[in-house]
């Protein structure tokens, strides 16, 4: 399987993403990344060829993150390590 | 989450958007044979307008009856999608077989045209719904444990 | 325990990468489930369902059915979220306020 350039770059930011969203204190920052992987991903739906998967992942990307920061308001923001 | 979100500007800003996020997400659900988009897709568009409503006016407002009983409209979604398979096995077709809908076209693809839209209807009914109805209960929690403390 | 599951991680992640080059190309029309299938959705889809997208035509038309139930566990996925976090007042519980918050503490 061959894999563009392009493609590889996004796919190793998505791992940087997902380490940052794992070893992270913040909880908010960590929504952030959330958003920020939903965002990475949808691109790389697009790259592959499929833009309604791109579409639909960019609107559910969006709505999560809208949960996650309402429901940040009753957890406390900073967690322990 | 009560309140009112921020004051005038916010005010008049949402009251602009809104109806264009409305009708892009009409514009995707009927055109989604021909453009990418489709039934999912206008579902999460329609309630992304609802969730801009709820967050900027807060819970106590007066247009909080849009979508009140969003756990009602996500079933009714359900049952059009339902409904357009069970229309065919009534007259004398196989489940969501297109061709025995009652409508008078001349060629079969018309029937298969209307059997999709009526179906993409009934999935942006029901995703449109449904997100609305996790957020409603996401902020009656947060509201609890808001005045808990 | 954390030094194994990293060890855990990298060596599964050394191992998909290595079977990586044995896939096939995305979107060719050669490989396994791909020979048949898509061959005829491509030829006929669009006379036969009359919409030019063939995605709506696949998911919608040849694969109704799998769409009908797609959509009732999301609907049922809404549902259970929402009892799940359903507020109830105090009254309905039985346990005092102090208690409550004694609970909640530890």
């Amino acid at each position: 399987m061959q894999i563009l350039m392009v493609e590889g770059v996004f796919l190793i930011l998505l791992i940087v993403i997902t380490l940052s969203i794992i070893l992270n204190r913040d909880l908010l920052a960590t929504v952030v990344m959330f958003c920020a992987f939903s965002f990475c991903a949808s691109l790389l739906y697009l790259i592959m060829g499929a833009p309604d998967v791109a579409f639909t992942e960019a609107v559910i990307g969006v709505v999560s993150t809208v949960f996650f920061v309402i429901l940040l308001r009753s957890v406390d923001r900073w967690c322990k390590k | 989450m009560k309140r009112r979100f921020g004051g005038m500007i916010l005010d008049c800003a949402f009251r602009i958007m809104i109806p264009f996020m409305v009708l892009y997400g009409l514009y995707v659900l009927l055109h989604g044979e021909h453009t990418p988009g489709g039934g999912f897709q206008a579902g999460g568009m329609i309630a992304i307008a609802i969730v801009c409503v709820r967050l900027i006016l807060g819970t106590q407002s007066n247009l909080r009856d849009l979508g009140a009983k969003a756990a009602l409209w996500a079933g009714v979604g359900t049952f059009i999608y339902l409904l357009t398979g069970l229309v065919c096995v009534l007259r004398g077709g196989n489940f969501l077989e297109y061709e025995y809908l009652p409508f008078f076209f001349q060629e079969a693809a018309q029937y298969h045209k209307a059997g999709i839209m009526l179906i993409e209807t009934g999935v942006t009914v029901c995703v449109a719904a449904t997100i609305v109805n996790i957020l409603d209960a996401v902020i009656e929690r947060v509201d609890e444990d808001d005045s808990d403390d | 325990m954390k030094k194994l599951c990293v060890a855990l991680i990298i060596l599964a992640t050394v191992i998909c990468c290595s079977f990586a080059g044995a896939l096939p190309q995305i979107g060719s029309h050669v490989a396994g489930p791909n020979i048949y299938l898509s061959r005829y959705y491509i030829m006929n889809g669009e006379e036969e369902t009359g919409s030019k997208n063939l995605v709506t035509a696949v998911l919608a038309d040849y694969r109704g059915f799998d769409t009908l139930c797609e959509t009732t566990v999301l609907f049922l996925a809404g549902l259970t979220t929402a009892v799940i976090l359903y507020k109830r007042t105090r009254e309905e519980r039985d346990v005092p306020r102090d208690q409550e918050k004694r609970r909640r503490k530890r």
